[in-house]
């Protein structure tokens, strides 16, 4: 990760890079999450690392992009407990009538956050990047692959996600 | 002619165009790969609708946020790097306390003067702790309340307005608003802060509300003692203030708050008199009563009620001062609470109590 010029320097165009990447940064991270308060909160995160950074301004969209994924993936472990708990809470809380609803597409969610942290690292992030509406050359710059290899690396994160979902 | 890899039947259904066109013509003409390519689209299909999220991200919210973020990252280097550099930590601790001490000092001055000259109301309850009531949850929705006997009139409405970070709460309050050391794992970012102005309510006794609640029990209530009936009350708290990390979250995932403690003035009847009274009415859960009598009787134990099914309570200590721990017995939530000189302190969450007492116990002021 590039290093900024000065301890405590913040980038003079944080906020212009902010207005323009925040949208795409809390899709990536709510892709991985599944929720898009935990998400805002990783986006934070992201831009506050980018605000001390020295990236250029050119490659800042596909650098955010890459860190919103980890970010995210990194959060799933630490955050599983709390998340649990608060599931719980909601659940127990929710007297709408759609609470079977919630139930099971909160169940959903969990299974999906397991089974992406379950993939190789690069997997998991090239396949959240391509389901953010990356393009090929985008991931590929983005994780430093091969153009050609992109598609195996989605691939196979593809086919693990699945056989993941079913076990 | 080979044929193209699963990464080249991946890429012919994201992206055609990128696939050379010996391939895609072969892919057309060969059942194999016609297989292999429907299997890959329907394992990207499973993965779309996997990750498929809706979001709708508030980039001005987010701005703010962040802009508070940054600042207050700039705020701790600083005073990092001034702490590390005079290696007098206390001096700093010092300095960043006596004007939020000065500000809440004239804030209680004037708050306790304005009081006296309009009126002569005798200080008769002020919290210097708090202490749980236990009943079941069928108990406290039964408790009857203030207006059962006699008449609340608010004076001052609680007034909870969002403020930009911690320094107006700390304006806006006149309480020391402390930092937290190290959040709980999986709690991140800045919080975002409320607060609340001072909030209280004049209560006029009424021995005739109080007979015509007892009667809708089927109860019949002893006569008020001398003084009682048409006496007031006047009930003051706060201002105040609540630090939210993620917020919009059925639970937040942590709550730091301060309020000024409940305090209660009597127009001229003694608090025991007024309390006892109340607590020999047969409106009370008996259970409830009982514990609210084991009180000392010189007015500085606040109640806390917690019901027996959801919530389980136990003691620790803050910094050497008293302090009531509760969890939900699902494990969900968690919290601490202790008053310190005159203000109550709160710290909550989705956490377990390990969590919620570490991060009390190191609070930095």
């Amino acid at each position: 990760m590039p290093k900024p010029s000065a301890p405590g320097a913040v980038r003079p165009d944080l906020e212009q890079v902010f207005r323009a990447s925040y949208p795409r940064v809390v899709a990536v991270a709510a892709k991985v999450l599944g929720c898009q308060n935990e998400a805002e909160d990783v986006a934070q995160e992201v831009f506050l690392a980018f605000g001390r950074s020295s990236v250029p301004a050119g490659a800042a969209a596909g650098w955010l992009s890459v860190a919103a994924a980890h970010t995210a993936l990194n959060h799933i472990r630490a955050g599983r407990r709390r998340a649990d708990r608060e599931e719980a809470a909601g659940v127990d809380g929710l007297v709408a009538p759609d609470v079977a609803d919630t139930v099971v597409a909160s169940e959903d969610r969990r299974r999906v956050r397991v089974a992406l942290a379950r993939l190789p690292r690069r997997q998991a992030v090239a396949l959240v990047l391509r389901h953010s509406g990356l393009s090929y050359a985008e991931v590929a710059a983005a994780l430093d692959l091969s153009p050609g290899s992109v598609g195996t690396t989605i691939r196979r994160a593809e086919t693990a996600l699945r056989e993941e979902l079913e076990s | 002619m080979p044929h193209p890899t699963d990464g080249t039947l991946r890429r012919l259904l994201d992206e055609p165009v990128g696939v050379a066109d010996v391939d895609r013509t072969h892919v057309a003409g060969c059942p194999g790969c016609l297989s292999r390519l429907a299997a890959t689209q329907q394992d990207a299909a499973v993965a779309g609708a996997a990750l498929q999220i809706e979001t709708a991200a508030d980039v001005d919210a987010g701005w703010q946020r962040l802009s508070h973020a940054v600042t207050a990252e700039r705020t701790r280097q600083a005073v990092s790097a001034a702490g590390s550099g005079t290696r007098r930590p206390a001096r700093w601790r010092m300095a960043w306390r006596s004007p939020i001490v000065a500000a809440a000092g004239v804030v209680a001055l004037l708050a306790g003067a304005g009081t006296a000259a309009a009126t002569n109301w005798l200080q008769i309850f002020h919290t210097e702790r708090i202490a749980p009531v236990t009943a079941p949850q069928a108990d406290l929705i039964s408790m009857p309340d203030l207006s059962d006997f006699g008449e609340l009139v608010v004076t001052e409405p609680v007034d909870v307005r969002p403020v930009a970070d911690a320094a107006a709460a700390a304006q806006a309050t006149g309480l020391a608003v402390p930092q937290v050391s190290e959040l709980p794992r999986g709690v991140t970012g800045e919080p975002w802060y409320h607060v609340s102005g001072r909030a209280s309510a004049v209560f006029t006794f009424s021995a005739e509300q109080t007979a015509r609640t007892a009667a809708a029990a089927g109860e019949t209530v002893p006569p008020p003692p001398p003084g009682l009936d048409g006496s007031q009350f006047r009930l003051v708290a706060g201002p105040g203030f609540a630090a939210f990390w993620s917020q919009n979250r059925p639970v937040p995932a942590l709550v730091v708050a301060r309020a000024g403690a409940p305090t209660a003035h009597s127009s001229g009847v003694p608090f025991d008199m007024a309390r006892d009274y109340l607590l020999s009415l047969p409106i009370l859960p008996e259970n409830v009563a009982t514990q609210l009598r084991g009180f000392s009787a010189d007015g500085t134990t606040l109640p806390l009620f917690m019901s027996t099914e959801k919530l389980t309570s136990s003691t620790a200590d803050v910094d050497g001062v008293p302090a009531t721990v509760f969890a939900s017995r699902d494990g969900t939530t968690a919290g601490v609470v202790w008053v310190d000189d005159g203000t109550v302190n709160a710290v909550a969450g989705s956490l377990s109590s390990d969590e919620v007492l570490s991060v009390a116990r190191n609070l930095r002021w």
